[in-house]
């Protein structure tokens, strides 16, 4: 049940973190959608190299909240794609 | 009259509102729209932050039932009342300050308010049964992140060993030397331990130890382990 929460957790705080909102952000930048996939990941891949962890301890950054930022960079990202071709002619 | 027979059906309220969602719009601006998405934006995000604060709050963490017993037992504690005036609040040790681990602890006390509505802890006897489980997570999530929440306040760097009791400093030198954290040794800093605390802290101990893959001759467990087993005797 902890581990469940835990994952839901970890998802939540990247949606509402830098991979959810720049991610969607830079996805809507472009049309191209495998750009908006690696921008979206790129900043999900970066997120937890800046922001993770803790400033004041020598906590190592799990390999899933790695996979969680990727995943959730990628979707916002083709989300903001999807946004930019619906919404926008240019 | 011919023209009305003609038209399309009209569509559903939603749709409607969908497709004059993504219409261009004919009577506003791009600059307007993007002050008013800034405004909106600032609004937004201002109004989201304050309500997170309000949730970090000593009165909202203690305004369900179930939480009367561990707010009287953090009444008695150094962490309510001290010589120096500062007081640390439910969020100070349970709410991390990094913004996605915030984040991630505010979803995750959703599990709470789930256990209020259910009624899991409501009565005493009840709490009882549970106190061990629930101080497992705690412990759990203390020990994985090197004792975050207790760092927001504390650190070893800043601590002046000729200021502290002879025990203490001796204490916190060795948790230096040997990589302990916090929660090694101030399992009950707020809340009272329940029976076979020590057992289970080192049951946490090993099966984190045995999931992160270290190996259970490093020099930080066994001294861990030497600690605990020094204080079941």
């Amino acid at each position: 049940m902890l581990g469940i929460l835990d994952l839901l957790g970890t998802i939540g705080g990247s949606i509402l973190g830098l991979p959810g909102i720049l991610g969607m952000a830079l996805g809507m930048a472009t049309r191209n959608w495998a750009l908006a996939a690696g921008l979206g990941a790129a900043i999900g891949l970066l997120t937890p190299i800046l922001l993770g962890g803790s400033h004041s301890t020598h906590v190592p950054i799990t390999t899933i909240e790695y996979v969680v930022s990727v995943l959730i960079g990628t979707i916002a990202g083709l989300v903001g794609c999807a946004v930019r071709r619906k919404g926008a002619t240019v | 009259m011919a023209e009305n027979d003609n038209a399309s059906p009209r569509r559903g309220f939603l749709r409607r509102i969908w497709d004059g969602f993504w219409s261009p719009t004919g009577v506003l601006s791009t600059g307007f729209l993007l002050i008013a998405g800034f405004l909106g934006g600032i609004l937004f995000w201002g109004g989201f932050h304050w309500s997170l604060e309000l949730t970090n709050t000593e009165e909202f963490c203690t305004s369900c039932h179930t939480m009367e017993t561990n707010l009287g037992e953090y009444r008695e504690t150094i962490h309510y009342n001290n010589h120096s005036g500062v007081r640390a609040i439910c969020s100070d040790c349970h709410v991390p300050h990094e913004w996605q681990y915030k984040m991630k602890a505010k979803i995750m006390a959703v599990k709470d308010v789930y256990h209020e509505v259910l009624g899991t802890i409501s009565t005493p006897e009840l709490y009882e049964e549970r106190r061990l489980e629930m101080a497992s997570a705690v412990w759990r999530k203390m020990k994985a992140s090197d004792s975050r929440e207790c760092r927001n306040c504390h650190a070893f760097e800043y601590m002046d060993f000729t200021l502290q009791e002879t025990r203490a400093a001796e204490n916190h030198q060795k948790a230096i030397d040997q990589g302990m954290t916090c929660i090694d040794c101030h399992q009950g800093i707020a809340h009272d331990l329940a029976p076979g605390y020590l057992e289970e802290y080192r049951h946490v101990v090993e099966s984190l130890a045995s999931a992160s893959g270290i190996e259970t001759g490093t020099t930080a467990l066994a001294e861990v382990r030497a600690y605990l087993g020094e204080r079941t005797e």
